[in-house]
């Protein structure tokens, strides 16, 4: 599963996801892509069950990016704890999601297959997605 | 059918964000040519250039009347919300006839690789090269026969048919398109990714 390999400080803030995405809102690599239509906090084990259900559709062929990367840790106190005695432990990791990031891309595949593989991973997402692909001149 | 003639309408007020967006609601859309002078600014019905936008690409002049004057242009950029699936605004630049210009055409790849039989998987690295050539000699787009290409093989901008008259500014080496064999994914062990993490300043601070 997706993690950091080394991080400098252990927990982080929680920040904000408001606003749009500004980077990352471009298919780079690929002809098709998945953007997530609202923004949320994407674990690394969604980010893991999406892919797997998008490489498995597409079998061998074809090639998938995966242009998120889980890099905040997120913390959580411990079951029948009382308020107060600082931050809970680190529990896990996110990728910070904000709307209009591309997240998956895949290319080398034909478009109506690309269409369910990220359907299939959109179905593993807590969020609403939308398929994208680049433009092309007819 | 390809129509790359557009017809504008001078913008001579209501500028800024918000007029923008009135620009916008009103089914138009704000649009700006870049004259070798002087710019113009202008507005565009929207539902007509979605249309036409389908056939052409950044290296295709256009023709934009604006009242009595017509400007040669090329697409230089656009702004697109694509939640929306919206265009917000146009970036053109004005071309002068025979004098060379700057700017990008897109490759498209045609066929299915040989490679393709044997597992590999076609990738396009470069979906456009950079190139400089006079207005009359620019070509739409460069068409890259791929049905020869084996495993493990790729197209370079060296190998590119040029059109004469054009010179093409990306790096020769530059791969356009490559054909590679699949590695089978496994997933890596699930391992206590937290305590690997966590080798940082603040470590020890609990």
């Amino acid at each position: 599963m997706l993690s950091p390999k080394r991080v400098k400080y252990r927990k982080k803030q929680r920040g904000t996801r408001d606003g749009v995405a500004h980077r990352g809102n471009y298919l780079a690599f690929g002809e098709f892509g998945l953007i997530a239509v609202e923004p949320k906090w994407i674990t690394n084990r969604q980010i893991e069950a999406a892919r797997i259900a998008m490489t498995r559709h597409i079998k061998r062929g074809g090639k998938v990016w995966i242009r998120i990367f889980p890099d905040m840790p997120f913390t959580k106190k411990p079951a029948e704890t009382r308020q107060g005695n600082g931050k809970g432990s680190p529990e896990g990791w996110v990728a910070v999601v904000k709307t209009g990031a591309v997240m998956f891309e895949m290319g080398g595949v034909q478009e109506d297959l690309a269409r369910e593989a990220l359907q299939l991973a959109a179905s593993k997402l807590p969020i609403k997605t939308k398929f994208i692909m680049r433009r092309e001149v007819e | 059918m390809k129509d790359t003639n557009l017809t504008g309408t001078l913008r001579t007020e209501d500028f800024g964000s918000a007029g923008s967006r009135r620009v916008l609601a009103a089914g138009r859309i704000p649009a700006v040519i870049y004259g070798k002078k002087e710019s113009v600014h202008i507005t565009l019905d929207a539902k007509d250039f979605q249309n036409k936008m389908r056939y052409f690409s950044e290296s295709t002049l256009l023709t934009i009347k604006v009242g009595r004057k017509s400007h040669s242009v090329l697409m230089k950029d656009y702004q697109e919300n694509v939640m929306r699936g919206q265009i917000q605004h146009i970036d053109f630049f004005e071309v002068t006839k025979g004098e060379t210009l700057r700017t990008r055409v897109p490759v498209v790849l045609h066929g299915n690789p040989d490679g393709a039989k044997f597992g590999g998987v076609l990738e396009q690295v470069t979906h456009d090269v950079e190139v400089e050539c006079v207005p009359s000699a620019l070509p739409e787009h460069f068409t890259v026969d791929v049905t020869k290409l084996g495993l493990n093989e790729s197209v370079l901008v060296g190998q590119l048919v040029l059109p004469e008259g054009v010179k093409v500014l990306t790096h020769a080496d530059v791969t356009i398109a490559n054909v590679k064999g699949v590695k089978e994914v496994v997933s890596a062990p699930e391992t206590e990714e937290a305590e690997v993490a966590t080798v940082g300043a603040d470590s020890a601070a609990e």
